[in-house]
């Protein structure tokens, strides 16, 4: 079990936040890499994500589910996907609070990750993950005109 | 297991090869050495549909004394450099640096070109080269240009190298024998947890950091503590190692944690620093 954690700073409101954070569109244009995101039942979710970086990319297809809303404050992200390297699952809990300049958002995640990628790809995941969060949330903010 | 099916270019002239960059664009991928895109390309984390191999262009392996600097062709390996008398007199960080990379089986073919184009978190050269001040010259579609070494590392895995261009030569300045790299590394991959590379030429201390942010870095903290007049004694030394992850969001995994990493750092610039002053 990995725990990873991160914050970013949006200058946006938090309901503005919240709702572009659970809007199946706006994700799927800033999660990078995500080549298909459909809904297939109330906050359940179908995706499939070519991730990575450089030219170190893994294919992965899976479900992520959405529990525990309280908007515009929190929320739990569960996600279950495997691909060519292995497979990811885990639950980040995400918060949201006011700040004067906008929006801090919070999440604090735990991952589990097995086959390939774990054996061998461990020693750049904490980098890899960091940097696909930091350019998720650069991405949202441009979404939202932050 | 064997890497997705790929066409395989050797081209024997750097045109050549910028020209199969520009024709196959971000479907191509250079090898070098083949240290770190092989495994890669065998675990499936890589799927480059064209392999550009510059181990056939013959003008990339060198390593000489130029108007006072000395160039390194990008193709040549670790264990030239290492093995080189001219840099061992006239720079010799480079050969202590390329003796802590890996083992005798990757210095054999992997190269400094490969290992700093690649951009790893952990590789050695990138503090080498940052400590030297080095140039990197790069060429494209456009022809050559250069690159200071401050402004070569951008992000996790990524350099100024542009799509369709490759890194050429790494040019850096003669130094004294007051330089040193100290490296706690991960005993199973000899990737650095932390490691540390020092200058000291005259008034000048340049110092900088592998291993711990997502990038390697100088150390610019501690080289400002340590830029005023005076002598540099121990205790200067101490205070200003203490500073060497100033700033930086430090990278944690099951080997060590971002605050151990960062504590590496601050010990490691001590001794690095500690041994460049007792070869002056």
């Amino acid at each position: 079990m990995i725990k990873l954690s991160s914050s970013f700073e949006i200058a946006r409101p938090p309901d503005q936040v919240f709702a572009a954070l659970v809007d199946p569109a706006v994700l799927q244009r800033c999660i990078p890499g995500c080549e298909e995101l459909k809904a297939i039942g109330p906050d359940a979710y179908e995706a499939r994500l070519n991730i990575g970086v450089a030219g170190l990319k893994g294919r992965y297809s899976g479900r992520a589910e959405l529990r525990d809303k309280h908007p515009p404050e929190s929320f739990t992200l569960s996600f279950d996907g495997k691909g060519t390297p292995g497979f990811v699952r885990g639950t980040a809990k995400v918060r949201l609070a006011a700040e004067p300049s906008g929006t801090r958002v919070t999440s604090d995640a735990e991952v589990q990750v097995g086959g390939l990628i774990a054996a061998v790809g461990s020693r750049l995941g904490d980098a890899t993950a960091r940097k696909l969060a930091a350019d998720f949330f650069r991405q949202l903010a441009t979404e939202i005109g932050a | 297991m064997y890497p997705v099916p790929f066409e395989y270019f050797r081209p024997t002239t750097l045109d050549e090869a910028v020209k199969l960059l520009a024709q196959h664009g971000d479907d191509a991928k250079l090898l070098a050495g083949g240290h770190s895109l092989i495994p890669a390309m065998k675990l499936r984390l890589a799927r480059p549909k064209a392999v550009v191999d510059l181990g056939r262009i013959s003008n990339l392996n060198y390593i000489r004394e130029t108007g006072g600097r000395l160039a390194i062709g990008a193709m040549t390996t670790h264990a030239e450099i290492a093995a080189s008398s001219l840099l061992r007199t006239r720079c010799p960080l480079l050969p202590e640096t390329a003796l802590h990379i890996g083992d005798m089986q990757v210095r054999n073919k992997g190269t400094i070109g490969g290992s700093l184009a690649h951009a790893d978190p952990a590789a050695d050269w990138p503090a080498a080269i940052l400590a030297l001040d080095a140039e990197l010259e790069i060429v494209g579609p456009r022809g050559a240009r250069t690159v200071k070494a401050d402004r070569f590392f951008v992000d996790l895995l990524q350099t100024a190298v542009g799509p369709g261009e490759i890194l050429s030569e790494i040019r850096v300045a003669p130094t004294p024998r007051s330089v040193a790299y100290v490296k706690t590394e991960q005993k199973a991959s000899g990737f650095a947890l932390a490691a540390v590379a020092a200058v000291i030429d005259g008034r000048t201390v340049r110092v900088a950091v592998t291993g711990v942010g997502a990038t390697a870095y100088r150390a610019a903290a501690v080289e400002r503590a340590l830029s005023a007049e005076g002598l540099l004694t121990a205790e200067r030394i101490a205070l200003a190692a203490t500073h060497a992850a100033d700033g930086i969001d430090a990278l944690g995994d099951i080997h060590a944690s971002p605050e151990f990493r960062a504590h590496l750092a601050q010990v490691n610039a001590r001794r690095a620093l500690t041994r460049a002053i007792e070869r002056r």
